[in-house]
């Protein structure tokens, strides 16, 4: 990272263990915008609207740890790159 | 536990997220494949990237490159400048469809003709988005904007501009004439780096059209921007390559 400060959406991360346990859906409310674009692409229809407000105010999206299939297709629509997916074994 | 991290592209400037664009904005999406792209070639030091007026010029500091924005279609030739006093440098010149096609579409014909080694990357949204929704000459018959409220009359103002297969038409021998969408990530990028890989190899006007969303101008949630983009607009706007150099189809 450069040697300004650190940008504010690093302050907060939601994560969830997806996939029994071989991977993490993050999401970053400070980048979330609340567009609903990943939601309506997600193939298991595992994402709903969360409690957690993003920088906009507006509902961000939490996934389902029993239908996320950690596939990635939401973190690839995201224009703002608020989601990340992390392979579990990968990281080891 | 190890720092989770987004997984913005390298090249992208993190102290400028979240970006400006509005929510579900397509830009973002154009944006992140051409991240992509310049981070799998490794050219981000040689990279200048040349913004337009309209919504792409909230991308001025998007990027960690140095980032020029001119006026309406201009950043075509600003970018051609640029290239032809440093052919080392990556050149991306990056517009809307009303900049590009409309108030500065003499610029993008005449850079075209002479088959200029730079890559144009132009983002249909079918509208003028930054000014309010305005009818563009991407606008598809029927639809409705802020200055066609019945829908756009062909008979009054034409038919929609069909931008890569005019480049096509236009252009010499080692052109390069894309249309990608938003909606299908994996092809625009491959699309916008086959387009920059063609300006480095030095063989022509390398240009990509990308369909893209704006839901705050078609007032659509997300599930009407996904069909709006899938189905309506891919019924004018075929996605697909018109010219590709010789030996370089896939
Ligand atoms: C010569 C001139 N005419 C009109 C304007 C006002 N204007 C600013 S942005 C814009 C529309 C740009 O639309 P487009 O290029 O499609 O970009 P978008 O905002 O849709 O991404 C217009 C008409 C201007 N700045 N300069
Ligand atoms: S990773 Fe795939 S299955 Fe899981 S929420 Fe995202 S789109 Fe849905
Ligand atoms: S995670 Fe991204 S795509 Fe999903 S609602 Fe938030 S900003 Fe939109
Ligand atoms: S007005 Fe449309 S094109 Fe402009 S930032 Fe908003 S969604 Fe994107
Ligand atoms: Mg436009």
């Amino acid at each position: 990272m450069s040697t300004a400060a650190a940008p504010a959406y690093l302050k907060k991360v939601y994560t969830t263990e997806v996939n029994k346990g071989k991977a993490v859906f993050a999401i970053f409310p400070g980048l979330c915008k609340g567009c609903g674009l990943c939601k309506e692409k997600c193939p298991e229809g595992a994402l709903s609207w969360s409690e957690k407000l993003g920088v906009y105010g507006t509902p961000t999206v939490t996934p389902d740890p029993e239908l996320c299939k950690a596939c990635g297709i939401c973190e690839r629509v995201c224009p703002d790159c608020a989601i990340a997916i992390i392979r579990v074994d990968k990281e080891k | 536990m190890v720092e989770i991290l987004p997984k913005m592209p390298k090249s992208w400037n993190p102290e400028s997220k979240p970006h400006k664009f509005c929510p579900g904005c397509g830009h973002g999406l154009v944006l992140k494949a051409l991240g992509q792209a310049i981070d799998e070639l490794g050219i981000q030091d040689r990279v200048v990237f040349g913004c337009d007026i309209g919504c792409s010029l909230l991308s001025w500091d998007f990027f960690n490159v140095d980032t020029v924005q001119t006026h309406h279609g201009r950043t075509t030739p600003v970018m051609v400048g640029i290239k032809r006093a440093n052919p080392n440098l990556v050149v991306v010149a990056y517009m809307g469809d009303g900049g590009g096609y409309a108030i500065g579409s003499q610029h993008l014909v005449n850079a075209a003709t002479r088959n200029e080694k730079i890559t144009c990357i132009l983002v249909n949204n079918t509208n003028y988005a930054m000014t309010g929704g305005q009818m563009a000459p991407t606008t598809m018959p029927g639809q409705k904007t802020e200055t066609t409220p019945y829908g756009r009359d062909v008979e009054e103002t034409g038919y929609p501009m069909l931008g890569p297969e005019m480049v096509a038409a236009i252009t010499r021998e080692g052109a390069y004439a894309a249309r990608g969408s938003v909606a299908k990530f994996a092809q625009l990028k491959k699309y916008i780096k086959k387009a920059l890989e063609n300006q480095m190899a030095g063989r022509g006007f390398s240009f990509v059209e990308a369909l893209s969303t704006c839901p705050t101008n078609w007032r659509t949630n997300a599930a009407q921007t996904w069909q709006f983009i899938e189905e309506t607009m891919t019924k004018y706007f075929p996605l697909g390559e018109f010219k590709v150099p010789e030996g370089k189809e896939d």
